[in-house]
């Protein structure tokens, strides 16, 4: 009789372990360092066709210290459910220049508006970004990915 | 003997201290969870949501998890940053979702002149309900979903004024 009692007892002390656990993991990946799996073509060279490991850390963006060369993971504002990882070319009031989306060999300048940022990919060919939905308002970043960890064999710092 | 009586003493003390602090800690982490995945209290104040939110400071119930599943629509008051000024959280109405067609007047203080605008792909048009002193979609254009942080649905502050802020019925 009392013997189910016992083990509800011991279930529940394990949960509560577990769940203690899970609050530690979510509050380190959402505002410390939490890893990410990155792929696509937009970063080559820097970051590979078929997949990264980076680590990026959380803290950086809620006190404004992002500059233009970090790489930035933020929610892509043509679609919220997607998270891509740029990099930042211009802040608020720089002036950036690039090429047109849809004529190539169009040279356009614009001034980066209050509260938003300018994110390009590394390979320009196959990267939709600024150039093509505008300027990302700062609020949509979610971090700065500073390391890779993932292949091995290019371990090491993301910082320029 | 005396020395060391004082050592154990202080280390008791400084015990005690350490497990409330961790406590309160605790306690910080429940309230902040809450605050960030269920509901929150918001402060807001400013002209540009009357009638339905008085100028002086009134406290808001803002729930926290509807715009992550998407179920925001036209009509509701949302709470989030502000494209200019990403340190700001701001108190809207929803107006149009993405696909929508809306039909906003551009300067109501000194023209009748209206516009339309389709909202893009990933966005949402938000207005202040007091269009003559506002700062809104009709400044800063359509905002991007992800800005979003939540949906006020009561009011508790003023108490007089204590009570639902669903969508109106259109």
């Amino acid at each position: 009789m009392g013997g189910w009692r016992v083990k509800a007892k011991e279930a529940l002390a394990q949960m509560s372990i577990a769940a203690r656990f899970l609050c530690l993991l979510h509050v380190a990946n959402n505002y410390l360092v939490s890893p990410t799996l990155v792929y696509g073509p937009s970063m080559l060279p820097t970051l590979n066709l078929t997949g990264d490991v980076v680590l990026s850390e959380h803290f950086s963006h809620r006190f404004g210290r992002v500059r233009p060369g970090d790489l930035v993971l933020l929610r892509l504002p043509v679609d919220p459910a997607k998270i891509a990882i740029k990099r930042i070319v211009g802040m608020e009031g720089d002036r950036v220049t690039f090429f047109d989306s849809n004529a190539t060999d169009l040279l356009q300048t614009l001034v980066v508006p209050k509260g938003h940022v300018w994110i390009q990919g590394d390979n320009p060919y196959a990267s939709r970004d600024s150039r093509h939905f505008g300027p990302v308002p700062y609020g949509l970043i979610q971090g700065r990915a500073f390391l890779r960890v993932w292949p091995l064999s290019s371990f090491g710092s993301l910082e320029q | 003997m005396g020395v060391r009586n004082n050592v154990t003493v202080f280390l008791n003390f400084a015990k005690e201290g350490f497990d409330k602090a961790v406590l309160v800690g605790k306690l910080c982490c429940c309230v902040h969870v809450v605050n960030t995945y269920f509901c929150s209290v918001v402060l807001a104040y400013g002209p540009s949501m009357l009638p339905t939110i008085s100028t002086s400071s009134s406290l808001l119930l803002a729930e926290r998890f509807s715009h992550r599943f998407n179920k925001v629509d036209p009509g509701d008051i949302v709470i989030l940053r502000s494209p200019e000024v990403p340190r700001k959280i701001v108190t809207k109405r929803v107006i149009g979702l993405e696909g929508d067609r809306v039909t906003y007047v551009v300067d109501p203080n000194n023209s009748d002149k209206s516009d339309t605008v389709v909202v893009p792909k990933g966005h949402i048009w938000i207005e202040g309900d007091n269009i003559y002193n506002s700062y809104d979609s009709r400044n800063f254009g359509a905002v991007p979903f992800g800005l979003l942080q939540g949906k006020v649905f009561w009011r508790i502050w003023p108490l007089k004024d204590f009570g639902s802020l669903r969508r109106r019925a259109k």
